[in-house]
């Protein structure tokens, strides 16, 4: 279609030169090339050139003069589109998605087959989750482009997205069959995946295992292959061939504790024949339910934790404590233990035992200390920790847990001052650091936290600000609620706001992966991602931010400020 | 199955690794609860600048003991002084110390230029002597009133010597000061 005001053969020529600048960033050339057609009088106000000066002077980062061109532009030009297509560009780089979509609109008013134009408005369509809208844009690319993969690809994707399971499967089927050639590469590969994941969620698990059979020797990913058949025979009750696909999972990695949950039936071959591993022995705790038995199998795994000097061993345990009669027993059993180890280097007064580790007395205070925690019985935890801290003073661990029952005991100043002193015992620990200055912000110290954060972030800049740059949300959100208590509100919202860009950011980052997984065929992933942005401010980290941020509105509403805030720590010596 | 398990967790990991800035901290924990003096600050800003000659040990990766020493060119002799060498109560008795004191012995073996290894030790530590017997060290001398604040405040001076002197034998009477052996003087 031809535009409105059609330029003569010379200046026509400029004009595709700008374009050409415009797709390889020399915007300054570009620009030189616009003055040529726009210093003639009789071309001075051209739609299209004016708008194409706007789009480079954008780029440029000069944005005012760039909505002036555009928008003069296209008063001149309203059918062409270009004026359209550029303002809508221009729309997008601006974050307004909704705008910019009116305007491809109204630009393919004016020409409907431009594939350019198409591409650009599903990516949009996409972004804002507009799945119709989607779907009709992908099936003109489809219809427009039928030889190219990316066309199939996103019509079929269009009606996965839109629960259209079949017409997706029937889409994907047609064109591996007709368009796809050898090699069977990782592309094919994936993409016969990700048809496989489109039939299971349509809940056709014996049709998506019949699929995955058939194609198992092109598909790459064989660990998939495992565990996704493993879950359909699952899902179709079919346990024996389960189990078979299970035991093969474990001989690839017996640690692996999420492939093993479901099978209890062969723990004991498992056992026998992972003896070191410690999977099966930690699922059997969950499954065993007789008190004695229990008893049995705790005792051992406990022993054995302690032994080699386990730290996690009780957040490990922790999960059994639902049960009361479990934590009972443990709890029985690890008095028991230092009891005797305290008397005689060994778990059991049995003096036939091999003498255990001088380490495994302070292992079981330790373990000790933190059940009397989680029981909320502060002094004996205190009492264990501190037979601990005294047994070994060098442990950093000790220091850490002794703060923690300080923090559950409500007591944050106490809490972050225990956390400083196992900080000073190794500075080059950055998980102490973070949990230090985690603790201070509990304790309301913002400048001690930033300080010790300060020794881990970039050099040269103030940690606040490299700290909001790395999107390092659990300081920002602990920083916001710590501004909240003090009730410096400024900065309590200042804080949320941070966090709340960062979502929108995240929000923003996945436009990129619209074109980039189609191209790539990483399907499986792309859909992952779609759904997990789809709920993204669910995050907890949001959640807290916008719960400080609302309060604190809500306070500044009933009580508008008066006077500026003095800004104060708590003093606590 | 058993003797799998038990044989791979009762041999107690035991090695010797590096004072830095960052764990300066845990050998001054460490000093602390193990020595019954406590030493100033130049102690540990000599110690980080000490290389070999000061160690921390771990026990299944803790810090358990601690050896530190500097060399020592008074009375025309080059000796090495070790200034602590000390394990945590519970975990004494099972090669923590011989391992330091190894450390040090093959450090002044590797060094070649080393007159003799000595140390100071409260004359009721039988336990200290004993241990320092074992690898050749002997009483040369005993302080009286070496120590400040502490009972009792007598030293022994356990030396093992390496070559014979050159030239003249140890001075009478030129006792090493206290406050240079880092300890609190005030």
């Amino acid at each position: 279609m031809p535009p409105s005001n059609p330029l003569p053969p010379k200046e026509n020529a400029l004009f595709k030169r700008i374009l050409r600048c415009y797709e390889h960033k020399q915007y300054k050339n570009g620009l030189k090339f616009a003055k040529q057609i726009l210093s003639n009088p009789k071309f001075a106000e051209h739609g299209e050139t004016l708008a194409m000066k706007g789009l480079t002077l954008n780029c440029l980062g000069r944005k005012e003069e760039a909505y002036d061109y555009v928008r003069r532009g296209l008063r001149n030009d309203l059918k062409s589109p270009v004026c359209w297509h550029v303002y809508g560009l221009l729309q997008r780089s601006d974050k307004k998605y909704d705008e910019a979509i009116k305007c491809y609109r109204n630009a393919l008013k004016w020409e409907k087959e431009n594939i350019q134009i198409l591409r650009d408005l599903s990516l949009l369509q996409i972004q804002m989750r507009d799945l119709e809208g989607y779907k009709d844009t992908r099936y003109q690319l489809f219809m427009l482009r039928p030889t190219q993969r990316a066309s199939w690809i996103g019509f079929a994707m269009s009606y996965h997205l839109l629960g259209d399971y079949e017409m997706a499967n029937s889409i994907l089927d047609a064109f591996r069959t007709n368009q796809m050639k050898g090699p069977y590469d990782y592309e094919h590969s994936e993409l016969l995946l990700y048809q496989n994941m489109v039939l299971a969620e349509s809940g056709q698990y014996e049709r998506a295992l019949q699929h995955l059979q058939k194609f198992q020797s092109q598909i790459l990913d064989k660990l998939s292959i495992k565990e996704t058949s493993g879950e359909y025979y699952l899902k179709l009750r079919r346990f024996k061939e389960a189990e078979a696909v299970y035991e093969d999972l474990l001989k690839r990695n017996p640690e692996n504790l999420s492939k093993a949950e479901d099978i209890e039936a062969f723990f004991d071959v498992y056992k026998k024949e992972y003896p070191k591993a410690i999977a099966p022995r930690r699922l059997q705790l969950n499954e065993a339910h007789d008190p004695l038995v229990f008893e049995k199998l705790v005792d051992q795994y406990l022993r054995q934790g302690l032994h080699k000097g386990v730290p996690p061993l009780f957040v490990d345990l922790r999960t059994l404590y639902k049960d009361q009669s479990k934590a009972d027993t443990i709890e029985k059993l690890i008095l028991q233990y230092i009891e005797n180890l305290k008397k005689h280097d060994r778990f059991s007064s049995d003096t036939e035992e091999d003498k255990s580790p001088a380490s495994a007395l302070l292992w079981a205070y330790y373990f000790a200390a933190q059940h009397f925690d989680h029981k909320k019985d502060t002094d004996r935890a205190l009492q264990y920790i501190d037979a601990a801290i005294e047994h070994t003073p060098t442990l950093i661990e000790l220091f850490i847990v002794k703060g923690k029952i300080y923090k559950h005991a409500g007591d944050p100043v106490e809490a972050y001052k225990l956390l400083e002193e196992a900080q000073a015992m190794d500075t080059a620990d950055r998980y102490v650091n973070s949990k230090c200055a985690r603790y201070m912000l509990r304790a309301g110290h913002l400048k001690r936290a930033e300080e010790m954060c300060a020794k881990f972030t970039r050099e040269g800049v103030p940690a606040t600000e490299n700290l909001n740059e790395m999107q390092c949300m659990w300081f920002q959100t602990e920083a916001a609620a710590a501004y909240q208590r003090l009730q410096q509100w400024g900065e309590a919202l200042k804080k949320a706001h941070e966090v709340d860009r960062h979502f929108s950011e995240i929000m923003e980052d996945q436009f990129d992966f619209h074109s980039y997984c189609m191209r790539k065929m990483t399907l499986r992933s792309y859909v992952g991602l779609l759904r997990l942005e789809d709920v993204l401010r669910s995050h907890p980290f949001y959640f807290r931010c916008a719960r400080v941020a609302i309060q604190v509105y809500l306070r500044l509403y009933t009580h508008p400020l008066q006077d500026v805030p003095q800004t104060t720590e708590p003093d606590t010596g | 199955m058993a003797g799998v398990i038990s044989c791979d967790i009762t041999v107690a990991k035991i090695e010797l690794g590096d004072v830095t800035p960052h764990n300066i901290k845990q050998l001054k924990k460490l000093n602390t609860v193990v020595f019954p003096v406590s030493y100033n600050d130049k102690f540990y800003k000599d110690v980080l600048e000490a290389g070999e000659l000061a160690k921390l040990a771990y026990y299944n990766d803790i810090v358990v003991g601690a050896v530190c020493c500097r060399i020592d060119t008074t009375e025309n002799s080059r000796r090495l002084y070790i200034m602590t060498l000390g394990c945590l109560y519970p975990y004494r008795r099972l090669g923590i110390g011989t391992l330091m004191v190894e450390h040090v012995l093959k450090y002044v073996e590797q060094d070649g230029n080393f007159d003799s290894i000595f140390l100071h030790v409260q004359v009721n530590n039988e336990g200290a002597i004993d241990f320092y017997k074992k690898f050749g060290f002997e009483i040369v001398e005993t302080k009286e009133h070496y120590y400040k604040r502490i009972e009792p405040a007598d030293a022994h001076v356990l030396q093992k010597t390496i070559r014979e002197p050159q030239t003249t034998p140890l001075v009478n009477g030129s006792v090493p000061h206290a406050k240079t052996n880092g300890l609190e003087v005030d």
